[in-house]
């Protein structure tokens, strides 16, 4: 008892004195985390229906943005405008990337299931299979050895917060997915078509009834996830790297993230995957690095034994 | 000495988030009667129905189930096969077959014992086992009959008419052996004379097999007919208690009728 | 927006067709690698073939051909299909009356039994008599123990693997191959593991299942994935317990050795074979016993409607665990089979790949249905060996998942009872599709409360 108390006594130390360093860490993930859970929870709310195929889309993005940053970066890191743009055009391909990959699963895996009205474990089944589909298809056109993506910036510390630095990643970061999220709550919760997204959301028969086309709907939901999953497997891979299966792991995650809120709730799934991100890195003080994807994938079972509904409830339609 | 009521229900709440189902409801239901509950649609009946056999869990009241045998059971905070198992059979709105089955294993499965045997013992067709399965035939066997199915026995559930589902429902439910069986519009969907056969079966349950009958019920000819008593649940709460022709007299309920729909009329 | 003559149904079939043709294509060609992300694709079209060996040509207008053909086919299909089909069911109904009848089936099923005792001497040759081992008994075994959770319960259990890498670590527990110490301080024989084993699965059977199993099917599917990947990272990890990622290599041969008979297993692979072959045959008997025992009536109770099934008194959290306790089973032997044939194990053979290589065999042949299930895990773990053992150009080993993924998929729009189906399962599906009132986990119109 004594030495586990002078563990935790020493480990509460470490920890005071790298809060913010790991906090910092921990909010960038989050927001990575939320990014892809925003696309679990969208789908969710209106098909009722985990998309075990939004890893894939996730790596989709992160290739795309492989592939503009090797087209684009020179011998030389760039700096200034010509860094932004790069950025700029790596989010614009890995967005739409993202989302063509995400059509393409929902119309070959899932709309003709749709259309026969088939059980669930039909779809979960669909869903993987084009999940292993996909990113087995990226291991043969790519290879399966990771690969890092070339720096468009020079990664420096931008400003200090209680001394911990921000680096540009981490501002890069933040500032994309606000921008994102921002727009997401304005499209789902101001324009028509967000009103067409929580109508099916809250119930599908009424909707159609009233004159919502759900197949056109459910499509758009799908874009609307699958650009933010790719932009966030782009911003990934600028500091991981990408390869063929890099989409599993942090799509757990973000799944966990997403039933952590509540799935099916788009502030939830933000807020979840900003609260996941931080726990997961202070963990960092009391676990070695190997057993971090147990603490998230252990917050995923006690999240659903204890609380199934997450922390704001499930729901799309009430409080998106 | 045998209780003289089955069901007693004091002062249930029970709340889905912001919206009360059931607000404060009492009521109770005496051995070997025929008790029907009317409303309203969305005026709780079957939140009632569902709180009785532990598929809700009311947040606030207490429900007891009396036994034949003098034991009673708090019913909530138990598990729907709790309370089925301790002798609270149903059926369902929209009738829940499992349709690819034959009526016989339907019924077959609401027979069958479900506890006290491991896997080992249900594998190895042992005389135990072997004898359990032959009751379990008889049983169910013996149940078609009763409720007029024995020559549909081979059928898929699916492929029987909505009354002969009707009936199989009820057959599969009094398999399990139960003392109180509860009935979720059991005529809906039916055709008049099939709604006249299932009041006459409704009737035989409770004379021939002692069976005491909780209803809940939309046609208010059968209702007024078959029930001995009613309850009349409006948003949640009784409004009313009493004999089919106090009911009927009853200006709270006609109001609460005519306030909200035509039902009255059906 | 999309000009009409290009909706009419030939038209957008033949787009589909030269869609589906072209990723074909793509799936069949060269890899490409991360420095030359093109290679594969324009290797995939441009790279140079003979026209079914009639002149030499690339590689799309040969499949373009192909194409042509298959759209062909589809129309026909299409136009004459439906006569077709049930002249065909016609023609079938006799056959399959008889092939139902009880004492037709066993006789089937001994005449199989002799071909499976005979075949390490038909086919003759090292590579398949050991593949007979490594690529399909054993994937038999782990089939049809899936088939019961998935197929019987209607539980999709991603994480199906834990239980087979558990069988497989505690034979080397047992043997003393692990830095753990074994069981009373000394290495016991190889063929002792399997007891333990059974014991240890079904116990993590029942402590894995008690928890999850209350939860939701999707929600089920993504703790179990979970679960599996948690074991994995702690056998990865845990060097003192169990080796770390390097495993270990030194797990004996299993004896057997009752009294006064011994028997060896050594090198040779037809040995284990029927080591496998007899447990193949052990666990058919008990899950097709269960099956048709009241567990597997409560069971199909509760994939069915598990609402109702509750209303009559099953627990069913009971025999949900009772299922995956039970499905477990078969998985531990298949540890312990493989890991005395191999003589070692390693934790990256333990991972999700697997788990969903085992739910593809299961999902070929036909949930719930056992001979669907054996001949389907036989089929695709044959093609697999081969293109293994003799792969054709172009093909990595990987590229099998390309094709597995397609065929879930393929198997979810067209076949989703499976090649073989049951019955039962073929009656549930065709069931809620048609009714209107759909199925109590429909998607989309799922909401009952």
């Amino acid at each position: 008892m004594g030495s586990f108390g002078h563990y935790l006594a020493t480990h509460f130390d470490t920890l005071k004195a790298e809060f913010w360093f790991l906090f910092v860490g921990g909010v960038a993930n989050g927001l990575l985390y939320a990014m892809v859970a925003v696309g679990y929870t969208l789908v969710y709310g209106v098909l009722r229906l985990i998309n075990f195929a939004h890893s894939e889309i996730f790596m989709s993005g992160g290739f795309a943005g492989y592939f503009v940053l090797r087209a684009m970066v020179g011998s030389t890191v760039p700096a200034g405008f010509m860094s932004v743009l790069i950025i700029v055009l790596g989010i614009a391909a890995a967005g739409t990337a993202g989302a063509a990959a995400a059509t393409l699963v929902e119309r070959v895996a899932y709309r003709p299931l749709r259309r026969r009205r088939a059980p669930q474990l039909a779809y979960l089944i669909s869903a993987i299979g084009a999940s292993y589909f996909l990113f087995n298809l990226a291991g043969k056109e790519f290879g399966h050895l990771s690969v890092g993506d070339p720096q468009p910036y020079i990664n420096h510390t931008v400003f200090t917060i209680f001394g911990a630095p921000v680096l540009m990643y981490d501002l890069i970061i933040l500032i994309v997915s606000v921008v994102m999220f921002l727009a997401l709550d304005w499209l789902v919760g101001r324009t028509r078509l967000g009103r067409g997204i929580r109508s099916v959301a809250q119930d599908a028969e009424t909707a159609s009834l009233m004159g919502v086309n759900i197949d056109r709907t459910i499509a758009i939901t799908f874009i609307v996830g699958g650009a933010l999953g790719g932009v966030a497997g782009f911003l990934y891979g600028l500091n991981i790297g990408v390869v063929y299966n890099m989409g599993f792991v942090p799509a757990l995650k973000a799944f966990t993230a997403a039933v952590l809120g509540g799935i099916g709730n788009l502030r939830g799934a933000v807020l979840g995957g900003l609260l996941l991100g931080i726990v997961e890195n202070l963990c960092v003080v009391f676990v070695q690095a190997a057993y971090i994807d147990v603490v998230a994938f252990g917050i995923l079972v006690l999240v659903l034994l204890v609380r199934p509904t997450g922390i704001l409830g499930e729901r799309l339609g009430r409080t998106a | 000495m045998t209780a003289e009521n089955v069901f007693e229900v004091e002062h249930v709440t029970l709340r889905f988030g912001g919206v009360v189902s059931l607000n404060d409801v009492s009521l109770f239901q005496k051995r070997g009667e025929i008790l029907a509950v009317i409303g309203p649609n969305g005026a709780g009946k079957t939140s009632l129905f569902n709180s009785l056999t532990g598929v809700y869990q009311p947040q606030e009241g207490t429900i007891t189930f009396h036994r034949a045998d003098g034991r009673s059971m708090s019913v909530i905070g138990k598990k729907a096969h709790r309370v089925a198992g301790a002798g609270v059979a149903r059926t369902f709105q929209a009738s829940r077959m499992f349709s690819a089955l034959s009526a016989f294993d339907n019924v077959k499965i609401g027979a069958e014992d479900h506890g006290g045997f491991g896997v080992v013992g249900a594998m190895v067709r042992g005389p135990r086992t072997r004898h359990d399965d032959r009751r379990s035939d008889e049983k169910t066997a013996e149940l078609l009959r009763f409720v007029g199915l024995a020559d549909r026995a081979n059928v898929i559930a699916a492929s029987l008419s909505y009354g002969e589902r009707r009936r199989l429902e009820i057959a599969r439910g009094l398999a399990t052996l139960p003392e109180v069986l509860l009935l979720d519009e059991p005529a809906a969907g039916t055709n008049p004379s099939e709604k006249l056969d299932l009041a006459r079966l409704i009737r035989r349950v409770r004379d021939e097999l002692g069976v005491t009958i909780l209803l809940i019920e939309h046609d208010m000819k059968l209702v007024m007919s078959l029930a001995e008593r009613l309850y009349v649940l409006n948003f949640g709460s009784v409004i009313a208690e009493g004999t089919p022709a106090e009911i009927r007299a009853n200006p709270v309920v006609i109001e609460a009728y005519l306030g909200t729909s035509a039902e009255a009329s059906a | 927006m999309i000009p009409t003559f290009l909706q009419r149904a030939p038209i957008r079939r033949l787009l589909i067709v030269l869609g589906i043709v072209a990723v074909v294509e793509l799936i069949t060609g060269p890899p490409g690698s991360n420095q030359y992300p093109t290679s594969g694709f324009t290797g995939s079209y441009a790279e140079a073939a003979s026209f079914f060996g009639l002149f030499r040509t690339q590689r799309w207008v040969e499949f373009v051909a192909l194409a042509l053909v298959a759209w062909g086919i589809v129309e026909f299909w299409t136009r004459f299909g439906a006569t077709i089909r049930s002249r065909g069911s016609v023609a079938l109904a006799g056959p399959r009356q008889v092939s139902e009848k009880r004492p037709v089936r066993v006789g089937f099923a001994l005449a199989l039994l002799v071909l499976g005792i005979l075949l390490p001497h038909i086919v003759n040759n090292a590579f398949w008599q050991s593949a007979l081992v490594t690529y399909v008994a054993i994937y038999v075994l782990l089939a049809i123990g899936l088939n019961v959770v998935v197929g019987f319960a209607g539980l999709l259990d991603l994480g199906y693997v834990a239980f087979y890498a558990i069988g497989a670590y505690t034979t080397a527990w047992v043997t003393g191959a692990l830095p753990t110490p074994p069981p009373f301080g000394h290495p016991l024989d190889a063929f002792w593991a399997i007891p333990f084993a059974v014991v240890f699965v079904v116990i993590a059977g029942v402590l894995l299942g008690a928890p999850t199993l209350r939860l939701r099917g999707d929600y089920l599917a993504i703790v179990t994935l979970g679960f599996g990947e948690i074991i994995t990272i702690f056998a990865n990890n845990l060097y003192g317990i169990t080796g770390g990622s390097t495993g270990t290599k030194q797990i004996p041969h299993p004896v057997f050795h009752v009294g006064p008979i011994k028997y060896t297993w050594g090198l040779a692979p037809v040995p284990y074979y029927y080591l496998a072959l007899g447990s193949v045959v052990l666990f058919l008997v008990v899950f097709s016993l269960l099956q048709r025992s009241r567990v597997g009536r409560a069971w199909t109770a509760i994939r069915e409607d598990e609402v109702a099934a509750e209303s009559l008194g099953i627990n069913p959290l009971k025999f949900k665990v009772m299922a995956f306790a039970v499905g477990a089973a078969s998985a531990g032997f298949a540890g312990v089979i493989t890991a005395s044939a191999d003589n070692f194990l390693f934790p990256s053979s333990f991972t999700l790949v697997f788990s969903i290589n085992i739910l593809v065999l299961v999902i070929l042949g036909g949930m719930g249905s056992i001979s669907g299930v054996v001949v389907g895990a036989i089929i695709i773990q044959v093609i697999q060996a081969y293109l293994n053992h003799t792969p054709p150009a172009g093909y990595q080993q990987p590229d099998l998942y390309i094709y597995v993924g397609a065929l879930l998929i393929t198997m979810m729009i067209f076949r989703p009872a499976g090649l073989i189906p049951s019955r039962q399962r073929r009656r549930e599906i065709t069931l809620y599709e048609t009714s209107h009132e759909g199925h109590p986990d429909e998607v989309l119109l799922g909401d009952d409360v």
